[in-house]
């Protein structure tokens, strides 16, 4: 059977009958004929059998990986965040935000690219901008750099204001259980003001795994 | 003879209710949409970032040919509306008529409790705003979800939820025909979870908010003219998370 998480900008996708780990394919290089068995994410509804809502997913993936009955899970996509919060191993409260927390993956990309930095080689910066979205935040790098600031210094400002636009959205928790690729960013992990818990980008895989289970 | 056609904003108190069905009047309610026309219109008369509700209003009147309008401006509506009425009586040749609804007489909550699809609830909710009349008796249900707040503008977020769902917040005073009475307005089960929605930029958001916080099993979900996809999949990701059993068995 095949699980798919598609994502905006990477799809992962994992085989459950074989040994091998889950693949990570740019969406834009997905074969157009590509069909999973279960799947979710914004592609899910046109490229699979059946799909399942991200949230449902991340909450489910978050039971498996996460032994703790209180927890904030916080993952951040290409395009948009969304949140859980369990007390006693309960749901206790969720957010999904495409708009305001808009874009924040794809824009650290982008700008990473664009300027050519290597995340894990950034200080994480003592200030950051005041971001609401990825789209929006990009006016707060060109206007530091035309004041001056290196476009690095920027950047990286541009990155702690996302993470903290993040966690407030999380509703400001004291640890943070981070799922999605930018778990492999350092300075975006280090920007968070608070205990970070990185579980990867593979959370909603293991959430479909689990959703599998439970329903057959 | 044409019948009078009055439209009312909010709830307006039950003696102009009684008053305008003696009279056999055609009572429009402004609060819902009315006329199949793009909402961004009343941008002219109103902000573009406001309550999607006071804007179905200003374009519902915009497009009706109304003989009387009743806004009602009190506890039992909100402050936007006060501002609004101005806005309606600078635009209309008609009377604009500013309520204050502070009936207590409570005429039960029936449809609110029953089992029945949330989206007829609602309908069946603010349909009695036109009538003095109070509700059938219908037998209540064990809740098994809660939906706190007012009617959304867009009821399509309805669909998700279970039958058995019971209705609180507002929408539970409008049927009770007690706009103002805070103490209904705020009384929650903590023992079901809820979602506590919110029609963006509604000054009862500070309260669908704080209630939600209280609560310990709530979502609370803010939504603007129209529900998005986000919208729609929090109600069912945190219905399923929570062990509601969805649909008419539900």
């Amino acid at each position: 059977m095949i699980l798919a998480d598609f994502g905006t900008s990477y799809c992962k996708i994992l085989e459950t009958e074989s040994s091998q780990p889950p693949r990570i394919i740019a969406t834009r290089d997905l074969a157009p004929d590509f069909r999973a068995d279960l799947a979710t994410g914004h592609n899910a509804a046109r490229r699979s059998r059946k799909h399942v809502n991200e949230l449902t997913v991340l909450a489910r993936g978050g039971e498996c990986l996460i032994d703790d009955p209180d927890f904030v899970l916080l993952d951040c996509g290409s395009r948009d965040i969304k949140f859980v919060r369990y007390r006693d191993g309960q749901v206790a409260d969720m957010g999904w935000n495409t708009e305001c927390g808009a874009s924040m993956g794809f824009t650290i990309e982008l700008l990473g690219r664009y300027y050519n930095l290597e995340y894990d080689k950034l200080e994480v910066p003592l200030q950051g901008f005041p971001v609401t979205c990825g789209v929006l935040g990009m006016s707060n790098i060109f206007d530091a750099v035309v004041s001056g600031l290196s476009e690095t210094e920027a950047v990286a400002r541009f990155i702690r204001g996302i993470a903290v636009n993040g966690y407030r959205f999380a509703g400001s928790p004291e640890k943070l259980y981070l799922s999605g690729g930018l778990c492999d960013n350092p300075l975006f992990v280090g920007c968070f003001p608070c205990r970070v818990m990185p579980l990867g980008r593979f959370v909603l895989l293991r959430g479909l795994r689990q959703y599998l289970k439970n329903n057959g | 003879m044409a019948p009078i056609r009055v439209g009312i904003v909010g709830v307006p108190p039950l003696d102009v209710i009684r008053e305008l069905c003696e009279a056999d009047c055609r009572i429009l309610d402004l609060d819902e949409p009315q006329v199949h026309k793009s909402i961004d219109l009343s941008s002219e008369l109103l902000p573009r970032v406001y309550c999607a509700i006071l804007r179905t209003v200003v374009l519902n009147a915009m497009f009706l040919d109304l003989d009387r309008v009743y806004i009602d401006v009190g506890p039992g509506k909100c402050d936007c509306a006060l501002h609004v009425a101005s806005i309606l009586e600078e635009m209309l040749t008609a009377p604009v008529i500013r309520t204050t609804n502070l009936d207590n007489q409570p005429f039960g909550t029936p449809i609110c409790r029953t089992r029945m699809k949330l989206f007829d609830k609602f309908m069946a909710v603010t349909a009695g705003v036109r009538s003095v009349k109070p509700a059938d008796n219908l037998e209540p249900c064990t809740p098994t979800a809660g939906f706190w707040g007012v009617p959304p503008r867009d009821f399509s977020i309805l669909e998700a939820f279970p039958d058995t769902t019971h209705i609180y917040g507002w929408t539970r005073c409008m049927e009770n025909k007690t706009p103002a009475d805070l103490e209904l307005e705020t009384h929650v089960n903590p023992d079901i979870p809820m979602v506590f929605f919110s029609q963006s930029f509604c000054a009862k958001s500070a309260l669908a908010h704080h209630l939600a916080r209280l609560h310990p099993r709530a979502l609370f979900l803010d939504c603007d003219v129209t529900a998005g996809n986000s919208a729609r999949a929090k109600i069912e990701a945190f219905l399923e998370l929570s062990g509601v059993p969805t649909g008419p068995e539900g």
